[in-house]
């Protein structure tokens, strides 16, 4: 198991050879769905270069996901993100407009990098909550709940991610804290 | 991709979706003019819109027959999701740092 948050500022070469390979996949992937076979060796260069760039440039320890965890995540992903549209378009349209903001602070138990910048940015997608700032070096997520029962997103999204990236079981603590 | 001049019935399903994604643009525009604060109003512009979105690029996929087109549709797609998450949460910390904290309640420690 990868040891949790600390910052590293030094990258092996290891690590930088992991960001090089989730890179490049990532660009190869994009470089089929936009031109497909055409100018295929074009494509193979650019995302090795893109890959050494992004290796090179990388500040924080790269986090794996096991590929076989990505389908059930991205179906979550899917379903949660589509009730999100459905929550906030039911609420928009209803002539009672029922909503009842407020801010929530919420305590994330997510290691720097990746799974912490999956978190901020798939919260805003999720129903009734948006991520508003990072407080304490990034340690606290300041959440805009649309109703005060959207923070239960808050703590499944961050057990879906720590699933996704293969971290250990949330400690019971963290899933009763920030509710309400 | 065959270009023939009747519709065919999975043409239909195309245009639903098309439709459908259109009326969850339509939500996310009433909800930015109706909704209260700065906040929930990216509420409604980055969800509704997104499932708008993902409608649109659902329909066109289906018109076009094509699994490339389906491809580049859904590259899109994560483009636009990835815009509009990050531009949601860079608009929502302007906010609070420029002062504008307020919500309709008040906040929570």
């Amino acid at each position: 198991m990868p040891t949790e948050s600390e910052p590293t500022t030094t990258l092996g070469k290891r690590e930088r050879l992991v960001w090089a390979r989730q890179i490049f996949v990532v660009l190869v992937l994009m470089w089929l769905a936009l031109a497909g076979l055409e100018g295929w060796p074009v494509g193979l260069v650019t995302a090795l270069a893109g890959a050494a760039l992004s290796a090179w440039l990388a500040t924080v320890k790269p986090r794996p996901v096991p590929p076989l965890r990505v389908p059930s995540f991205a179906l979550f992903f899917v379903i949660e993100s589509m009730r999100g549209g459905l929550d906030v378009a039911w609420r928009a349209l209803h002539p009672a407009l029922p909503i009842e903001p407020q801010f929530h602070r919420f305590e994330l138990r997510l290691p720097e990098g990746q799974p912490r910048t999956l978190m901020v940015s798939v919260l805003s997608l999720m129903p009734g909550t948006l991520s508003a700032e990072l407080e304490g070096g990034g340690d606290v997520l300041v959440v805009h709940a649309l109703t005060p029962g959207a923070m239960a997103s808050v703590v499944l999204l961050q057990a879906r991610i720590r699933r996704l990236f293969a971290l250990p079981e949330d400690p019971p603590e963290a899933r009763a804290e920030p509710a309400r | 991709m065959s270009p023939s001049a009747s519709t065919l019935p999975g043409d239909w399903i195309g245009i639903a979706l098309l439709l459908l994604g259109c009326a969850f643009y339509g939500a996310g525009t009433a909800g930015l003019l109706r909704f209260p604060d700065v906040y929930s109003r990216l509420h409604a512009l980055t969800k509704a819109d997104n499932q708008g979105l993902l409608l649109v690029c659902a329909g066109l996929a289906v018109l076009a027959r094509s699994w490339r087109v389906a491809a580049l549709l859904g590259v899109i797609w994560l483009l636009g999701l990835m815009a509009a998450a990050v531009s949601a949460h860079l608009i929502a910390r302007h906010a609070r740092h420029s002062g504008s904290r307020r919500t309709s309640s008040e906040e929570r420690p």
